[in-house]
């Protein structure tokens, strides 16, 4: 695998999405490619702000009760 | 009139997805109390067409697919003014940020506020948004995304990857403003 290889699949190697085969293939190019491992790291966090950004937000408790109400 | 024990346990199990549907609502919405009155319509609807949802199949999924069909039929009447990212250019905020000489996670990410990402997220055209909600809010798969929001799955992966490319993009243009990184003339709105 190559840079351009490595970078088109990083979006689905950080969602999970590749197969066994392609995940090997990819921890293999970056245990040797310090900048795709950047690169990846960086995407990785990047997931992760936007989620933990946004996933703060439960519904509020009275809202949950009235739900409850209505359809049990 | 007391309610049946299927349709009690059918709502109990549908309740214990009610944050990811609030969260989406929400985000969908930009408004909590839209976000309310969106959510109870899309468990009376699903309790109305119960019969249709398969046991054993992703309920968050099929939950999620109700509410974002009531959004789109409800809140935005049509798609026009879902303008489309498909002209945009190639942004790697990455690479931007690295030619620009400064560290991209320790320099530019650790010093986003969550309450600017949020923002970002929420100029995102509706019809990115919810694929950046589903997948990196939600952890959906691209299978169940592509379930829930009833395209194929090469869509969800298109729609995905402009939707973060052009959330960078926000995120640059939000750390140039803010002062976090000094930013270049050629700045990201102008590629």
């Amino acid at each position: 695998m190559n840079c351009p290889d490595c970078k088109e699949k990083l979006d689905r190697y950080v969602d999970r999405e590749l197969n066994n085969t392609e995940v090997l293939e990819l921890q293999l190019h970056l245990e040797g490619c310090p900048d795709c491992t950047d690169q990846y790291e960086f995407q990785a966090h990047l997931k992760r702000l936007v989620k933990h950004s946004c996933d703060c937000d439960a519904a509020p408790a009275a809202f949950r009760e009235k739900l409850r109400q209505i359809l049990t | 009139m007391a309610e049946s024990p299927a349709r009690t346990a059918f709502a109990e199990e549908a309740l214990t997805h009610l944050d990811t549907l609030y969260r989406g609502a929400l985000r969908l919405t930009r408004d909590p109390d839209q976000a309310q009155d969106l959510v109870q319509e899309a468990y009376l609807r699903a309790l109305r067409y119960q019969h249709s949802y398969q046991a054993g199949t992703n309920m968050k999924a099929w939950l999620f697919a109700i509410m974002r069909n009531l959004f789109w039929d409800r809140f935005k009447g049509t798609r026009k003014d879902d303008v489309s990212l498909d002209d945009v250019g190639d942004f790697v905020l990455f690479e931007k940020l690295r030619d620009e000489g400064a560290r991209p996670e320790a320099d530019v990410l650790d010093k986003i506020a969550a309450s600017e990402v949020v923002s970002a997220v929420e100029k995102l055209p509706a019809l990115h948004r919810e694929v950046v909600l589903l997948v990196d809010v939600e952890g959906f798969s691209y299978k169940d995304a592509a379930q829930a929001l009833g395209v194929p799955i090469g869509t969800v992966m298109s729609r995905l990857h402009r939707a973060r490319q052009q959330l960078q993009r926000s995120l640059y243009d939000y750390a140039v403003e803010s002062g976090i990184v000094r930013g270049s003339t050629n700045g990201a709105t102008q590629q």
